[in-house]
């Protein structure tokens, strides 16, 4: 019997594994039990005998922008906040996955482990939260966007405060158009734009390529030349300026302001794919940001293979590239800061483990960060024309108009920041189907610092 | 009556309940433990019993186990280094009339006292048994019974009393159905009533087990009495109306359990019968793949009249029953062809149903009872290698079985759909219970399809806490570690091999059942035994229970002393009290007086005297 006995330790495998799976299930408990609880179809939280109260959302003045009365979830009394702030604060379904009522449920409903969502005086606590937006920022961004696609977003470069974060298309959380799955004009609505979305960048990239080429050559970049005929021949095609327009023999500074084709194409040709690919992963594209524990989409480039044509165009950030507002951001917040960003937030107050986990990176060294803001800074100077902003701004852009195809218009950009104490404020701002960097997108930034002056 | 309603509607009821709910856990888990401990506590101590003593050499070898291999092979209980004596020569093994020696094919076979002895061969002390040319003359021990520590004792020295932890199991589900009295706030009187039944079967089969029967034990009956109440009086809230079926069954469980242990009380019945129970399972699941009917695609009821049951939970019974055996027998016949054309033929007969919950719950304990029976790992390999072979061959025949698997690891993104819709109800609805729950009658989860059967974990959870889950869980576990301390103990390896297949196969169980709801394992179908609703589980996992309670030597101890003084003779089987054997063997061996040999030890092995 002694080695039946032996044998029986067999049994002792099955019960390793049977607590192998049990650990590993109380594991994912107390880490994702809030999330699991607070689906939208619990009944619990969404039931008319509910006790859970979810805490109140407030803007940085302190505007409400979603509280509970009487079990029932209300937003904002502006309807203009509440579809600006419905990718920030959430939608009542919680499809909105990056919204704070998704990722923050748990503290809003005071939910923990131990009590779950027992009637006791805890859910009925729930906590409240202040997020570091500007409910009249968002509106005025809203308002600019003038119904067009796209994603506003503006920080503080020095406390990280998102002040402005507003994605279209967007509907109202306090009356859900009846068509919202099957109208194609909120296609995509669910999508925050700035975390969630990337698109062409065309040419913002030009700072990329411009930094390239300052790290390349640290003594001279500022005096290489290229003539520009309007067009240029690379691989067999032509790489062409906006409109066909001759800008004749520039330097860097002048090729940024003037937007030049021709003069980056060749300089990212120069460069080459490898050094262009490597700066550009070193500038954040083909990395994934953070933001309260979200994954933001990445900025993608990939010249594996690119020919010198679609070189040139990649250098002038079209060919395959993607870019994402919030990364666009953090690399003007870099820039304005010295070449490291501070890691940005959506709620106030002590939030030390995202501090933490956050982490800043360095995107462009020091010396870059000043001669980027130079030249940055001569583009609104000489360029676009600083009467677009208010007064004192001082602000640094770029804008870009990354062409899509198809019949469709392209997707305007303009990135930048105010080089100012005051206002220490870096931006991203993407109108899909616009018709210029500046029309489209400047008027945006312009109401957006507006509404922050 | 005014001034109860007045309590009910009053926000201090919420806080009363809450208290409940808390304490439940805790008092569940008190049981739960303290029948471990206490059953650990009653077990004999691993004292040799009798003794053969070798003449010619001068060596004891201490018989410790009812049923012992003798042989050459040093994995044998009593190895004697002897090239005449074969690797596994014979098997002396204790029944209630006394001591066998049994030859197990050996070469030169058995004398007792100059006989050649065939089949087995009852032995008295002062007897010899010659085996090749080695003589062992049996002997009364004489060693001391050796001091036990142990370094944990379970917080407790004592063993509790049968009495005190049926009283308090029973307030534990008191205060489960007090909760189910005042559910949402409302009197619900009738939730009394299964609290009435199942109080009325525990408390009845325990004035019968010790009582009538004068058993000493009752620690695997009170568990199983709380857990089947705890399951009940969920149960009574999800469905009050359907709560009769499962009182039933826990009532012809018990009487499944009781039957079994009667007929397991003499080997040599189950030893007649044990074709019999083969070929009845067999012909009860290809009666029920004839005319058996189910729904959501598998055939695996019959219904009789206004009954239905679920034959395959009884096959489980009689799989225990073919596939453990004595140790004579696994002597013999060392092959477990037999059992794996079983096996093959009972998985082969689920799968067309199909239920693939039940047949892979069969293969594991198929693998159990082969590595038990055998202890050869190449056999569990080639037939793991061909149970994957015959899995390939299905999914290739049949790739649409694959389908209903598809969402597992990634159920959060079928949300709304057939492939996580049930998972991930479980898992928020457990995460909305806490440790608490949130109260009987008040869950979420009770809408969804199954949330009484294969999703009940969560149920047990959402309502009562994870804690108590978590108890429920233990017992599971604890199952295990009865088996293991009970199988050398036991009176045979049938029983050994029994207990060790009937825990495993319910930890295995519960293990398809509650991982397979929270997305650990796919979601196969199978229920949680005691909890899940379903008469056939009761009656069946009532009938494991009794491979537990049969492999614990205790069970048929007080029968036996029984019928021992009725006869007025004591023929010598060793004392199964625990003081040392005082009284000297008549004719002790002269040597004994050079001095005693110590078996400290470890007591495996026979030690020379010096």
């Amino acid at each position: 019997m002694r080695t039946t006995g032996f044998r029986s330790m067999v049994l002792y495998i099955l019960l390793a594994a049977f607590l192998g799976g049990l650990g590993y299930l109380l594991v994912n408990l107390f880490l994702n039990g809030g999330k699991w609880a607070m689906q939208p179809y619990n009944g619990h939280i969404s039931g008319e005998t509910s006790t859970v109260k979810l805490g109140d959302i407030t803007d940085r003045d302190g505007s409400l922008l979603a509280t509970t009365q009487d079990g029932t979830r209300l937003y904002s009394q502006d309807e203009t906040v509440r579809r600006a702030l419905l990718h920030t604060v959430g939608d009542p379904y919680g499809y909105i996955s990056t919204s704070i009522q998704s990722t923050m449920s748990s503290k809003l409903s005071g939910y923990n482990i131990v009590t779950g969502l027992n009637n006791t005086f805890f859910n009925r606590l729930g906590s409240d939260i202040a997020l570091t937006v500007d409910q009249d920022a968002c509106a005025a961004a809203y308002n600019a966007l003038g119904g067009k696609n796209g994603g506003v977003i503006v920080y503080n470069y020095q406390t990280g405060d998102i002040l402005c974060k507003v994605s279209t298309p967007t509907f109202d959380p306090e009356n859900i158009p009846e068509d919202l799955e099957t109208n194609d004009a909120y296609k995509g609505a669910y999508l925050d734009n700035t975390l969630s979305s990337s698109f062409t960048p065309g040419s913002i990239f030009k700072i990329v390529t411009a930094a390239a080429a300052m790290e390349r050559w640290p003594d001279s970049w500022s005096t290489i030349t290229y003539s520009c005929s309007g067009s240029v021949e690379l691989a067999g095609s032509d790489i062409t300026c906006l409109h066909g327009n001759a800008h004749g023999t520039q330097d860097m500074a002048a090729a940024l302001g003037n937007s030049c084709n021709v003069y980056f194409a060749q300089l990212a040709n120069d460069l080459g794919a490898e050094a262009l690919q490597a700066k550009a992963k070193e500038m954040g594209f083909n990395v994934s940001f953070d933001l309260n524990g979200i994954s933001t989409m990445e900025s993608t480039i990939d010249l594996a293979g690119a020919n010198a044509n679609q070189l040139g165009w990649a250098g002038v950030g079209q060919y395959t590239l993607l870019a994402n507002p919030y990364h666009m951001m953090c690399l003007m917040g870099a820039i304005a800061n010295g070449g490291e960003y501070v890691q940005p937030r959506l709620t106030q107050g002590a939030d030390l483990l995202g501090e933490i986990t956050g982490g800043s990176r360095q995107l462009v060294s020091s010396g870059e960060a000043s001669q980027l803001k130079e030249l940055l800074r001569s583009n609104v100077e000489y360029y676009y024309g600083d009467y677009l902003f208010p007064d004192g701004m001082n602000v640094c852009a770029k804008t870009g108009t990354g062409e899509v195809g198809e019949d469709k218009g392209p997707n305007c950009w303009m990135v930048g920041f105010c080089d100012s104490t005051v206002y220490p404020y870096a931006f991203a701002v993407v109108v899909e189907d616009g018709s210029g960097g500046i029309e489209s997108a400047g008027s945006v930034v312009s109401a957006v610092l507006s509404a922050l002056a | 009556m005014d001034t109860i309603l007045e309590f009910l509607q009053s926000g201090v009821l919420p806080t009363v309940l809450l208290v409940l709910r808390v304490l439940v856990p805790l008092l569940a888990f008190y049981v739960v433990w303290r029948c471990y401990t206490s059953f650990k506590k009653g077990q004999r101590r691993r004292d040799p019993v009798i003794m053969l003593w070798d003449e010619a050499s001068g060596t004891r070898f201490p018989v410790l186990y009812w049923e012992n291999s003798i042989g050459r092979s040093k994995s044998c209980d009593i190895y004697v280094p002897d090239a005449t004596i074969s690797r596994d020569h014979a098997v002396l093994m204790r029944r209630d009339e006394g001591w066998f020696i049994c030859d197990t094919g050996s070469k030169a076979g058995v004398q007792v006292n100059g006989r050649k002895v065939e089949g087995r061969k009852l032995v008295n002390i002062g007897d010899r048994v010659t085996m090749g040319s080695t003589t062992l003359t049996l002997w009364n021990t004489d060693a001391q019974p050796r001091e036990q520590r142990r370094l944990f004792t379970g917080f407790s020295r004592e063993a509790a009393s049968p009495l005190k932890l049926m009283m308090v199991a029973t307030f534990t589900l008191l205060l489960v159905a007090v909760q189910g009295l005042c559910m949402g706030g409302e009197l619900h009187p009738e939730q009394m009533i299964p609290f009435a039944a199942v109080l009325v079967m525990g408390w009845g089969l325990y004035s019968f087990s010790l009582g009538v029967l004068h058993r000493v034990s009752f620690e695997i009956e009170t568990v199983a009495f709380l857990l089947s109440g705890i399951g009940i009086q969920l149960l009574a809230a999800y469905d009050i109306e359907g709560i009769t079926t499962q009182i039933a069954a826990m009532l012809l469980g018990i009487v499944v359990f009781s039957f079994l242990l009667w007929f397991m009380g003499d080997m040599d019945r189950v030893a007649k019968c044990r074709l019999w129970i083969g070929i009845g399972a067999l012909a009860l699941l290809a009666l029920t793949l004839l005319i058996g009917t189910g729904s959501y695609g598998s055939k695996n009821w019959i219904h009789l009249g206004p009954i239905s049951v679920q034959p395959s939970e009884f096959v489980k019974i009689a799989f225990i029953f073919v596939g453990t055996s004595t140790l004579d027998r696994l002597q013999t016949k060392k092959n477990i062809g037999e059992f794996l054309i079983f096996t093959g033929a009972c998985i082969g007969l689920l799968a067309l149903m199909p239920d693939f919950g039940m047949a892979l719950i069969l293969f594991a304990t198929f693998l159990i009872i082969a590595f038990m029976r055998s202890g050869s790992v190449r056999t569990i390999a080639l037939v793991l290698a061909g149970a994957v072979l015959a899995v390939f061959v299905v999914l290739a025949v049949k790739p649409y079985v694959l389908d209903r698997f598809m969402g597992w690891g990634h159920v959060w993104d079928h949300i709304n759909d057939d492939l996580g819709y049930q998972q991930t109800r479980v898992l928020t609805y457990i995460a909305s219970g806490g440790f608490f729950g949130v109260g009987l009658g008040n869950s979420y989860l009770a809408p969804v399809f199954a949330a009484d059967s294969d999703l009940v974990f969560g149920l047990l959870c959402e309502e009562q806490g994870l804690l108590l889950g978590l108890v429920v869980l233990l017992v599971f576990v604890l199952f295990i570690f009865y088996a293991r301390s009970d199988v050398t103990r036991s009176r045979s390896t049938f029983f050994s091999i029994a207990a060790c297949a009937a825990a495993g196969m319910l930890l295995f169980q519960t293990a398809l059942n509650v991982y397979g709801a929270t997305d650990v394992l796919p979601l196969t179908g199978v229920t949680l035994p005691f909890i899940s609703s379903g008469g056939s589980s009761m009656i069946s996992v009532w009938g494991m229970m009794a491979f537990l309670k049969a492999s614990d030597e205790r069970t048929y101890a007080a029968r036996r002393a029984s019928r021992r003084s009725m006869r007025e003779k004591a023929s010598q089987p060793p004392s199964r009290t625990r003081e040392p054997s005082t009284q000297p063997p008549a004719n002790s061996p002269s040597r004994r007086r050079t001095g005693s040999p110590s078996y400290g030890g470890g007591g495996r092995h026979a030690r020379k005297e010096v």
